[in-house]
C-alpha cells in the first residue's frame, strides 16, 4: 500500500460556515479541519448533521454556502480532482446484488481511473485481509450484512484514497467483522491516510480516534484529543460517553 | 376494530384492509375532502356514461336488447379472472418472499389459518375492487332501468375473487413445492406475468378473430350447452353464465369460489406458514460462479460501465421475462400497424413498424434500466467522473444488446426488400435513440424488478414513449412506400422530444460533478 508523509502538505479537510438546510437547518455554518493522516471521530446524536456534512464532501449533496477544502483542493470548483482521492462509505452499502465482490472492485477501480493491474493485486489482497477471498465468486445477494459491509469497504480502499470517510462502519457487524474492520482502518491510518469516521459506538472512537468532534444541531460544539475533551469538561478520568453526553445536554439547554 | 377480539379472522382481516387502504390512500398523495369529492364524481360520471350508452344502443327499455349485451359482460368475466389469479399469484408471491409483517404474525399466537385466511381475503377485495369500479357502475345501470338480473354481477365478481384467490395462492405454493422456494419466487413472477399477458393478448385476438370465430363463441355465450354441467364449455363458461343472472349457474359459482377460497385458505394455511420460513431462508443462497477463469481488471472506464450493466441485465431471469414480456405487451400496437399494412401486401410495409415499434420499447426499458433503476446511485455520484460521461457510456450499454436482437430480422428482411430492411434500420436507430433520450431526461428512479410497472411511475413518459413508437412506426411504413411525406412523422417525432425535454436536474445522477 502507498504511504503518504503526514506532515507534508495541506490538512486533508478545511470546512469553512459550511450550511445546509433541506427541510430545517441540517448544517449550520460548521468550520472544521481534519489534519493529513489523523483518524478524526465525528461525534453527534441523532440529526445532528454527521452524515449531511460528509454527504456534501463527498459531492453527493450541494451545499448551500461554504467551503470545502480536500487537501489544498476546492472540492465546490474541482469536484472531479477531490472525488478522485476520498472515498465515501455510508452505513448502506453501495453494492450490486448481481455482481461477485472481484467484480464490484474492478468496477469500483475502473470508475475510479485506477492502474488496472495495480487495482487487481490490491483487490486480492483486500479480499484476503477481509476474509473474503473464498467469496470472491459468489454474487453479492446472499451475502450477510457484515459481508457486503466488508465488500464495500474493499471497494472504498480499493483505488486508494487519500481520504476514507466512514458514515457509521460497524453498524450491524457481529465483533469478529467489527475487529477486522477496525483493523483495516488502524492499519491505513499507520500508512498514512486520513480517516473520518461517524459512530454511535463511542468505545470504537475512544479507542482508535486521534481527535474527536462532536456536533449537534449542526454546528461544532468540541473538538481535541480524548484528554483535551476531559479538561474542557473539567472531568480528568471522564469516559468519553460521560464527556458526549455532558457536553451535548449543556448545549441542548443553552440552545 | 377495537370491538372485534384481538388476533381473530375478522380482526386480522382488519388489519390488513387498513393497510390497504392506507396505501391507496398514500397513493392518491392522501385523500383530501377534494379527491375523495372528484372520485365520488367520477364513479358518478362513470353511470351516466353507461346510462347514455344504454339509451343511445336503445337498449334502456328494450329487454330483447338485453341478450345482446349480456355475452358481451359475459365475455367481459372471463378476462376478468386471469387478472384476478394474477393479482392473487403476485400478492402471494409478496407475502412469501418480502415477507412484510409475516413473520411477526407467524411467530405470535395466532393461528396460521387465520393469518392466510385474513391476507387471502384481503388480496381478494383489492383484486375485485379495481374489476368493481368499472363492472357495478354497469350492474347499477342496468337494475335502474328495470332489468334487476343485472345485479348478478356483483355476486359473480365476488365469486370471481374468492376463485381467482384461491387458486392464485395454491399455485404460488404448488411452485414452491415443485421447484424449490428459490426458483418458485421466479418461476411464479413469469407465471404471473405470463397469465397477465395472456389476458392482454386475449383481448386482442378476440379483435382479430374472424368474424365467424368471434360469432360462434357469441352463440356459446347466449346459449351455453344448457344443463350439460359435465361438458367442458359448459364448466368454463360458469362464471360468465353466473354474471348474465342465470340463477343455477350463479349458486353453482358461488359454491365452487367458496370451495376453492376455503381449500386455499384453511386447508392450505400450514403449507403456507411453512412455504414462508423456508423462502426466508431461500433469500440467504448465493449462486456461485466457480467455474469462471480469472481475468485481468479492465482498465477504460467505458468497458468496466458497459460490463457491469451487461452483467446486472443477463443475470437477472426475471429482468428478462419482464422485458420480453413488454415486446409482447407491444404486440397489440404491431398487429394495428400490421393489420393495416397488411392490406397492400407488401413484407415491407408489414414487417418494418413492427421492428420499429420492438426497437422503440426495448430501447426505453434497458435505457431506465440502465439509467433510473440504477443499484448505487451514490457510488457513482461519488466517483470522480462526471454524470454526462456515465451516461454516456450507459447509453452505449444498451445499444449493443438492440442491435444484436433486431439485427436479426432486418438482415431476414433485407433479403425480401433491402429498401425496407434500410428504412427499418434507419427508423428503429431513430425511434430507439428517441426513447432512450426520453428516459435520460425524465428519469423515475426505481428497483430494476419494477420495469414493467416503470410507466405506473411516470405516466407522462409512458403515455410519450407509446407516443414516439406509433409515430416513428407510420413513418417508417410511409418511407417503405417511398414517399417524401416520411419525414413529416420524423419532425413530429422531434418536435415531441424536444417538448418533452425536462428543464430540471436530472435526479438520479446529477450531483455536483
Amino acid at each position: 500500500m502507498r504511504e503518504f508523509d503526514k506532515d507534508a502538505g495541506p490538512p486533508a479537510l478545511i470546512l469553512r460556515d459550511l450550511r445546509k438546510s433541506f427541510a430545517k437547518t441540517a448544517v449550520d455554518g460548521l468550520n472544521l479541519t481534519v489534519r493529513a493522516g489523523e483518524l478524526y471521530a465525528l461525534l453527534g446524536p441523532n440529526g445532528a448533521g454527521k452524515t449531511t456534512t460528509l454527504r456534501m464532501v463527498a459531492g453527493l449533496l450541494v451545499p448551500d454556502s461554504g467551503e470545502i477544502e480536500v487537501f489544498g483542493l476546492d472540492a465546490r470548483r474541482r469536484p472531479i480532482e477531490a472525488k478522485r482521492i476520498i472515498a465515501w462509505l455510508p452505513d448502506e452499502p453501495m453494492l450490486y446484488d448481481k455482481l461477485d465482490p472481484l467484480e464490484y472492485l474492478e468496477f469500483v477501480a475502473g470508475l475510479w481511473g485506477a492502474e488496472p493491474r495495480r487495482a487487481q493485486a490490491l483487490a486480492n489482497e483486500l479480499l484476503e485481509t477481509l476474509g473474503l477471498w473464498e467469496h470472491r465468486r459468489e454474487r453479492c445477494e446472499g451475502f450477510s450484512r457484515g459481508m457486503k459491509q466488508k465488500v464495500a469497504l474493499a471497494g472504498a480502499l480499493v483505488h486508494e484514497p487519500r481520504l476514507l470517510m466512514l458514515d457509521e462502519p460497524l453498524t450491524g457487524l457481529d465483533a469478529a467483522v467489527a475487529r477486522q474492520v477496525k483493523d483495516l482502518l488502524a492499519t491505513r491510518v499507520k500508512q498514512g491516510a486520513t480517516i473520518i469516521l461517524t459512530t454511535h459506538i463511542l468505545e470504537v472512537a475512544e479507542r482508535l480516534a486521534d481527535r474527536i468532534g462532536i456536533i449537534q444541531r449542526g454546528r461544532l460544539i468540541a473538538q481535541g484529543t480524548l484528554d483535551q475533551l476531559r479538561s474542557a469538561g473539567g472531568a480528568d478520568h471522564a469516559s468519553l460517553e460521560e464527556i458526549f453526553l455532558d457536553l451535548t445536554a449543556t448545549n441542548e439547554r443553552a440552545a | 376494530m377495537k370491538r372485534l377480539r384481538p388476533g381473530s379472522l375478522a380482526w386480522l382481516a382488519a388489519h390488513d384492509l387498513r393497510q390497504s387502504w392506507r396505501s391507496f390512500d398514500a397513493a392518491l398523495g392522501g385523500l383530501t375532502g377534494l379527491k375523495a369529492t372528484l372520485l365520488v364524481g367520477a364513479i358518478l360520471a362513470l353511470h351516466a356514461l353507461f346510462w347514455q350508452a344504454l339509451r343511445l344502443s336503445g337498449s334502456d327499455g328494450d329487454v330483447s336488447r338485453d341478450a345482446w349485451l349480456s355475452p358481451y359482460v359475459a365475455l367481459g368475466i372471463l378476462f376478468v379472472l386471469p387478472g384476478i389469479v394474477v393479482q392473487a399469484m403476485t400478492a402471494a408471491a409478496r407475502a412469501l418472499y418480502l415477507h412484510g409483517d409475516l413473520e411477526l404474525l407467524f411467530a405470535s399466537p395466532v393461528s396460521a389459518r387465520a393469518v392466510l385466511g385474513a391476507r387471502a381475503l384481503s388480496i381478494a377485495i383489492s383484486a375485485i375492487a379495481w374489476f368493481a369500479i368499472l363492472l357495478f357502475p354497469l350492474a347499477n345501470v342496468n337494475a335502474f332501468a328495470g332489468r334487476l338480473h343485472w345485479l348478478a354481477i356483483y355476486p359473480a365478481l365476488i365469486g370471481c375473487g374468492l376463485f381467482g384467490t384461491g387458486i392464485g395462492i395454491g399455485l404460488a405454493l404448488a411452485f414452491i413445492w415443485a421447484v424449490g422456494p428459490r426458483r418458485a419466487r421466479l418461476v411464479s413472477q413469469i407465471a404471473a406475468t405470463i397469465v397477465g399477458a395472456l389476458f392482454v393478448l386475449g383481448v386482442q385476438a378476440y379483435a382479430m378473430a374472424p368474424a365467424a370465430s368471434r360469432a360462434s363463441l357469441m352463440k356459446a355465450l347466449r346459449t351455453p350447452v344448457a344443463n350439460e354441467w359435465l361438458d367442458w364449455r359448459g364448466s368454463l363458461l360458469l362464471p360468465a353464465r353466473a354474471a348474465t343472472g342465470d340463477a343455477a349457474a350463479l349458486g353453482l359459482w358461488m359454491v365452487v369460489a367458496f370451495a376453492a377460497f376455503a381449500l386455499a385458505t384453511f386447508a392450505l394455511g400450514k403449507s403456507f406458514a411453512s412455504a414462508a420460513t423456508s423462502s426466508a431462508g431461500a433469500r440467504t443462497a448465493a449462486p456461485a460462479m466457480d467455474g469462471r477463469k480469472e481475468r485481468a481488471f479492465r482498465g477504460s472506464l467505458g468497458a468496466t460501465l458497459r460490463s457491469k450493466e451487461r452483467r446486472l441485465i443477463l443475470r437477472d431471469p426475471w429482468l428478462i421475462s419482464q422485458i420480453v414480456l413488454q415486446l409482447i405487451y407491444m404486440l397489440p400496437i404491431s398487429f394495428i400497424l400490421w393489420r393495416n399494412g397488411g392490406a397492400t401486401g407488401a413484407p415491407g410495409v408489414v414487417f418494418t413498424p413492427l421492428i420499429v415499434v420492438v426497437g422503440a420499447q426495448l430501447a426505453g426499458s434497458l435505457a431506465w434500466l440502465a439509467l433510473s433503476a440504477e443499484d448505487a446511485p451514490d457510488l457513482l455520484r461519488a466517483a470522480p467522473v462526471s454524470a454526462a460521461q456515465i451516461e454516456r457510456h450507459k447509453i452505449q450499454a444498451i445499444l449493443a444488446p438492440i442491435a444484436l436482437l433486431l439485427c436479426a430480422p432486418i438482415v431476414a428482411l433485407a433479403f425480401v426488400s433491402p429498401w425496407s430492411a434500410l428504412c427499418a434500420a434507419l427508423f428503429t436507430l431513430g425511434a430507439g435513440a428517441s426513447t432512450a433520450l426520453l428516459n435520460l431526461w425524465r428519469q423515475t428512479p426505481s428497483r430494476r424488478g419494477l420495469v414493467l410497472r416503470r410507466h405506473s411511475q411516470s405516466k407522462f413518459v409512458g403515455m410519450i414513449e407509446h407516443l414516439l413508437s406509433i409515430v416513428w412506426a407510420v413513418g417508417a411504413v410511409i418511407a417503405v412506400i417511398g414517399s417524401w411525406s416520411a419525414l413529416v412523422p420524423v419532425a413530429l417525432a422531434c418536435l415531441i422530444l424536444w417538448l418533452s425535454r425536462s428543464r430540471s436536474p436530472r435526479l438520479n445522477l446529477a450531483a455536483n460533478a
